[in-house]
């Protein structure tokens, strides 16, 4: 078990390397590079897919919360928004990265406020996009079905 | 058909996800299972050999993704009748209404369990007279 974990968490450092390269390419032209925030939020979305499976809450909410920002970053109106919006994924993305080399690290203060920070950052951006309940999804199937 | 039969295609990008989803599917019975990291390598695939159904992550390596693999299963006369399961952490309302509405036949959101993979596979199969 220890060696898949050790696997997936090196697979997932491979997914946060290209995030970094991505943040990295976007903030070097904020407005011209905004359409990268997608493939940002897809490496985001990969990373918190696997955390969940592997029950690794923490890189999950952080992953997700930079998912949803890394959204609401490829609408965002303004230059001093997208700027906020790159500054809170560079943590995030540094966040998760340092957990995957620490998995086994309890939660600290410092990362409680760190993702109480990207949570603000994300209701001032609109809040993240509604999901579907599983009794929800159930009865659209069974409709259809 | 007997459930050893049932030929089952992953399509994943994640390596270690496929290695999991693969493992799942054998110990309820499912040792029949191809594995795929792109819409071009499944394509391939479903091109050359035949499947009774396809779990597929919504996100793939490449251009085309999850939902671009449905749409072409479901144009495709021979490919129509294959059972589709989407299996994803993408859960929001909209692109899971959109994948509905595209013909999905059930959708799994990871964390994945033994029982809940087991449950939609066999309702699946079942509603598509495959066992």
């Amino acid at each position: 078990m220890a060696e898949t974990i050790k696997e997936f968490v090196e697979e997932l450092s491979g997914f946060a390397e290209t995030a970094e390269k991505t943040l990295a390419k976007i903030e070097s032209d904020l407005l011209g590079e905004r359409a990268l925030f997608k493939v940002f939020s897809e490496r985001m979305l990969a990373i918190r897919g696997t955390a969940l499976q592997l029950e690794l809450p923490e890189i999950a909410k952080i992953a997700g919360l930079g998912e949803e920002i890394a959204v609401k970053a490829e609408t965002a109106e303004t230059r001093a928004q997208l700027r906020k919006c790159v500054g809170a994924l560079w943590d995030a993305l540094t966040t998760v990265k340092y957990l995957l080399q620490n998995h086994e690290e309890q939660t600290s203060e410092e990362r409680e406020i760190l993702i109480r920070r990207l949570e603000a950052t994300l209701e001032a951006m609109g809040g993240a996009r509604p999901v579907i309940s599983m009794e929800e999804l159930s009865e659209l199937l069974g409709r259809r079905n | 058909m007997i459930l050893g039969e049932v030929k089952v295609l992953v399509v994943e990008d994640v390596e270690a996800m496929r290695v999991q989803i693969k493992s799942l599917l054998r110990t309820f019975g499912l040792p029949k299972v191809t594995l795929c990291d792109s819409f071009r390598k499944a394509a391939v695939a479903l091109d050359e050999a035949e499947f009774n159904l396809i779990l597929c992550d919504w996100h793939l390596e490449g251009v085309n993704n999850g939902m671009d693999l449905l749409h072409h299963v479901r144009s495709v006369d021979k490919l129509k009748p294959i059972g589709f399961i989407m299996v994803t952490a993408e859960g929001t309302r909209e692109m899971v209404i959109e994948a509905v509405k595209a013909g999905v036949d059930d959708y799994l959101l990871k964390p994945l369990t033994t029982a809940q993979i087991q449950d939609k596979v066999y309702g699946v199969l079942l509603r598509k007279k495959v066992l």
